[in-house]
């Protein structure tokens, strides 16, 4: 480290050297903090708060970086310009999010010419890490979950399924990642359904579901939806199982649909609260202090994207540049975070992690 | 197509949504009626009637019946307000020239829809973007067997919801009332008047006031009372809710002529029908285009609306 003394030295011989070094390390987020998506980015803005005060804490590198929040309403309009504006900010070296797959790769389409690195914790669509060699994400596409339920619900011998997904660039991809591994294991889908966003009545979905006689029903919707549709099914008397997505997996779910509403989904998830690893406890019990509420997948999916770009950041330190960044994040491997080990393909730069599977048992997300 | 008990389960999906729509049109129609200004803030009205009502029956726990009165209260209150906020002050031009004026009519237009936005990014700042939490002995989702009603043979099968009870018994209500006061009391005289003619109604002495305060109150005051039941029936509370329902509202109101309230109500009917017995063809996700298809369908073939052009408004 630099006394003081030879700090002022430098900054007289290299004036430009010693500004780059006392200047934080910038990052942007671009997140839904206004509108219907609000609450899941003020839960990522939690997140990484957590761990942006506890990077600067512990002093990796000697300079601290923060971190820049734009409101984009997760709308793919507003998150080009956001994109913009973060583009043409010089001090920004890396960015986070958005939150759903239309509006990241929006805005990946402006990140891919400025060569800024962007990495989301939701954007699941299979295309957005094709965009350009700077999009990263944090969570599994449905490119691996579809297949990973798939096999699951064939397992436990169901052979026709009916899925039901939201009608959005992400439900695209939940129908073709399903169907395509659940036909190539032999099973059969009896019909896919897409429903409008903000539509809350499903009853004319389920009836025309319930007249095909599948063996199961897998959604592929956010938890608001799926509350709606497991409330609906009670209602009309639907024995049969369903699965979820892993975006299901919230402790509100079981409090909106009704504990009998909601007893028997299956779903996938990368986190749980409950899981006894000392990270995920510390987290938990951090979060839970800080904010006076649990975090769910989402809170854990933002947390562990923030703390693998501070991670890339230690590792440029102290050059920190656009395109070194890029590669550090490449380079990211088992890191240890609250959502598992994650590993980013160099190549495909799609990430590797480890499912679990739950079921809703007594009203409450049970670990399988 | 196959007329089989889930057909018939699919015709009353969609009765029961269009019960939903008629709920929230009626009220629209009204302020329409009168006013001849698409009033955006019900769909607002409409979700902090549910948000009231929410918020009554958790704290206070009366019977719905009594949380019904005194959310018709909250609305009517809420009518009161918005008149004031973004209607009343385009109206302080008396002569006759203002009171024909297309521009202070699109005036109040852009103000109802600012005050609409305003009341929902404050909710949402305030209470949250997400759904609320309605406990579940307040939720109106139990299903009735149509076989447990004594139902036999075929439609024994069919379910029905006590939300939909409620809806229905609520549109009724609301519809019956809403002619008892138009056609049978002074009040109702004098909406009508205004709605006909605000200048010629000014001029036999109509306090023209008066009247539009009193058309915010009612139509308000049944928008409030829709949030609150199809909130509890859907359990879905939360700042965007009057968005989807508003905009069918809307769209029956023109089908049915603009401004007539049993036009609007027979159009939302057969908008929710043909919607869901569309699904049974194409994607739900497509179901919107038979709403639309059907309103430009209309507006082609009877610009007037199915119901309109007759010479009583309201």
């Amino acid at each position: 480290m630099l006394d003081r003394r030879s700090l002022l030295l430098a900054s007289a011989v290299l004036p430009g050297a010693a500004l780059a070094q006392s200047r934080p390390v910038t990052l942007g987020y671009m997140l839904p903090l206004t509108g219907e998506f609000s609450q899941y980015g003020i839960r990522f803005r939690q997140s990484a708060t957590l761990a942006l005060e506890a990077f600067n804490a512990a002093r990796r590198i000697p300079v601290p970086v923060q971190i820049l929040y734009e409101d984009t309403r997760s709308d793919a309009r507003e998150a080009t310009s956001v994109a913009q504006k973060f583009s043409d900010n010089a001090e920004i070296v890396g960015v986070l999010g958005d939150f759903s797959s239309s509006a990241s790769m929006a805005a990946a389409q402006v990140f891919a010419r400025a060569q800024l690195p962007q990495l989301s914790q939701t954007a699941s669509h299979p295309d957005f890490v094709g965009i350009s060699r700077f999009q990263f994400r944090n969570i599994t596409t449905q490119a691996y979950e579809g297949p990973f339920v798939a096999r699951w619900a064939a397992g436990n011998g169901v052979k026709r399924v009916a899925v039901i997904c939201i009608q959005n660039d992400w439900g695209q991809s939940v129908a073709q990642g399903f169907n395509t591994a659940f036909q190539a294991g032999g099973g059969e889908i009896t019909s896919t359904e897409f429903f409008n966003p903000g539509n809350r009545e499903f009853r004319s979905i389920l009836t025309k579901i319930q007249r095909e006689r599948p063996d199961a029903v897998y959604l592929g919707m956010f938890y608001e939806d799926g509350a709606a549709v497991l409330q609906q099914r009670r209602q009309l008397a639907m024995r049969m199982p369903f699965y979820a997505t892993s975006s299901l997996y919230e402790p509100r779910l079981i409090e909106l649909a009704g504990a009998p509403a909601a007893e028997g989904l299956f779903l996938a998830t990368s986190f749980m609260p409950t899981n006894p690893d000392p990270r995920v406890q510390a987290f938990v019990t951090e979060h839970t202090r800080r904010f006076n509420m649990e975090p769910n997948s989402f809170s854990a999916q933002a947390f562990d994207a923030v703390n693998i770009m501070l991670e890339a950041i230690a590792r440029a330190a102290p050059d920190v540049t656009r395109a070194r960044l890029r590669d550090e994040l490449a380079a990211t491997r088992d890191f240890p975070g609250v959502t598992g080990a994650t590993t980013f393909d160099p190549q495909t730069r799609e990430p590797s992690k480890t499912l679990a599977r739950m079921q809703v048992r007594d009203g409450r997300f049970t670990a399988l | 197509m196959n007329l089989d008990v889930f057909f018939l389960q699919q015709v009353l999906n969609g009765l029961s949504v269009g019960l939903v729509y008629a709920l929230v049109a009626i009220g629209f129609t009204l302020i329409f009626g009168v006013l001849n200004v698409v009033n955006f803030a019900h769909g607002e009205v409409y979700m902090l009637g549910a948000f009231a009502g929410l918020v009554l029956l958790t704290t206070l726990g009366p019977p719905l019946l009594a949380a019904v009165l005194l959310v018709l209260a909250v609305g009517a209150f809420l009518g009161f307000g918005l008149e004031r906020i973004a209607f009343r002050p385009f109206r302080r031009f008396r002569d006759e020239a203002s009171l024909k004026s297309k521009a202070v009519r699109e005036a109040t237009l852009l103000s109802s829809l600012a005050v609409s936005i305003v009341v929902r990014e404050l909710t949402e700042k305030f209470l949250g973007a997400d759904m609320q939490v309605v406990p579940e002995r307040f939720r109106l989702q139990e299903p009735i067997l149509l076989e447990d009603l004594g139902v036999t043979g075929p439609l024994s099968e069919l379910v029905i919801i006590d939300g939909q009870l409620w809806i229905l018994g609520a549109a009724v209500v609301m519809f019956a009332a809403l002619q008892w006061v138009l056609h049978r009391t002074d009040i109702g005289l004098s909406i009508r008047a205004v709605a006909a003619n605000p200048l010629g109604a000014q001029f036999v002495g109509i306090n023209a006031n008066r009247v539009v305060i009193a058309t915010f109150a009612i139509g308000s005051a049944m928008g409030a009372v829709a949030g609150l039941l199809i909130g509890l029936y859907t359990a879905d509370i939360q700042p965007h809710m009057g968005f989807a329902p508003g905009v069918k509202a809307f769209v029956a109101m023109v089908m049915g002529g603009l401004s007539s309230i049993p036009g609007a109500v027979i159009c939302a009917i057969l908008l929710g029908v043909s919607e869901a017995v569309a699904t049974e063809f194409i994607a739900q996700g497509w179901s919107d285009i038979i709403a639309y298809a059907a309103l430009l369908l209309v507006l082609l073939f009877f610009p007037q609306g199915l119901f309109g052009g007759g010479r009583e408004r309201v």
